[in-house]
């Protein structure tokens, strides 16, 4: 844990600077997991303002240190869940939904960004951020923190509260589902990488 | 970084589950690391105190008009005790509740008794 037990207990009496304190603790990983899983960098602070909200008025239920940051973690997925909900919108064309021809197109440019490491991220975000989308919210929410947060399947029980059997079953479906996607990506790649050496 | 991922064309279509697998797993990996986490702005605190205090404000502003609410129905019940407490019912009539009775009881003491004599007087006339 960051922070002691101590800590947030003089947060949970209204102390304004241990609850800051508690914050500025937790809300760098915070943004980081909210970006990871939004995928809109622009709105990504105002879901981490609305996390540390919530934790704000529900600190005065905390009884055990253990718990506090899955359950933190469980605020951070629902507030994530609940701005998916609301935007139902995607930012950009995603590869998943492009054409043949546009994905030659996108690769070329992509290409030319690929000469720095910043391109290269570009791409590896719309990357994953395209197989990601094939699959529902929750699955999405799921699987980056278990692939990419690097969460253990006992926290992803405290968070989600559902057995362990549960999880690995959804978890296998809903990589099943990017993994399709990954092989038709893959292969239109293939693909068009194949026609550009016979031309 | 991991660049792995950005030669599909290595797999080609006949790529295994177990290359698409690790392939995948090289995926999420460079996406964690293509995402650091991202540096609060300036603002970011006292724009969270800002949320805190109009949500504290909005439901003090609630619970102020709950506890009027409360009072109010407190007040009304307490007026309406008081009123029925002081009401007299009137004296319960012979009315059983029919419409035969409720007639016969309004008219009775309009109606004369009935004049044998007379009628017979008319008949005969």
């Amino acid at each position: 844990m960051l922070v002691e037990f101590e800590l947030l207990q003089q947060a949970q009496r209204g102390d304004a600077s241990a609850f800051n304190q508690v914050v500025t603790a937790y809300r760098r990983r915070i943004l980081g997991t909210i970006s990871r899983l939004i995928g809109r960098p622009e709105d990504v602070e105002d879901v981490a303002q609305e996390v540390f909200l919530r934790l704000y008025f529900s600190l005065d239920q905390l009884r055990t240190p253990e718990v506090f940051e899955p359950w933190l973690y469980r605020l951070t997925v629902n507030a994530s869940y609940d701005y998916l909900r609301k935007s139902k919108r995607r930012p950009e064309s995603r590869m998943s939904d492009l054409s043949e021809q546009q994905v030659m197109m996108a690769d070329a440019a992509a290409g030319s960004k690929a000469q720095t490491e910043e391109g290269e991220k570009h791409r590896v975000r719309d990357t994953v951020q395209s197989l990601l989308s094939s699959v529902s919210e929750e699955d999405r929410i799921l699987l980056t923190l278990k692939e990419v947060e690097g969460l253990s399947l006992r926290e992803l029980e405290q968070i989600y509260h559902v057995s362990e059997n549960s999880l690995k079953v959804r978890l296998f479906r809903a990589r099943q589902r990017v993994l399709k996607n990954v092989k038709g990506v893959t292969r239109r790649r293939g693909n068009s990488a194949s026609s550009d050496d016979g031309l | 970084m991991n660049n792995q991922w950005s030669s599909p064309r290595n797999g080609g279509n006949g790529e295994s589950d177990a290359g698409a697998n690790s392939h995948l797993d090289s995926l999420f990996h460079a996406y964690r690391e293509a995402c650091p986490d991202p540096a609060p702005s300036v603002n970011f605190m006292p724009e969270m105190w800002a949320k805190i205090e109009a949500r504290q404000a909005s439901s003090t502003i609630f619970s102020r008009m709950a506890k009027a609410l409360v009072t109010a129905a407190l007040g009304a019940s307490v007026i309406m005790g008081l009123l029925s407490a002081s009401y007299t019912p009137p004296p319960v009539s012979a009315n059983d509740g029919s419409i035969l009775q409720a007639l016969a009881n309004d008219h009775v003491r309009d109606l004369e008794p009935l004049q044998i004599e007379r009628i017979s007087e008319l008949e005969q006339q």
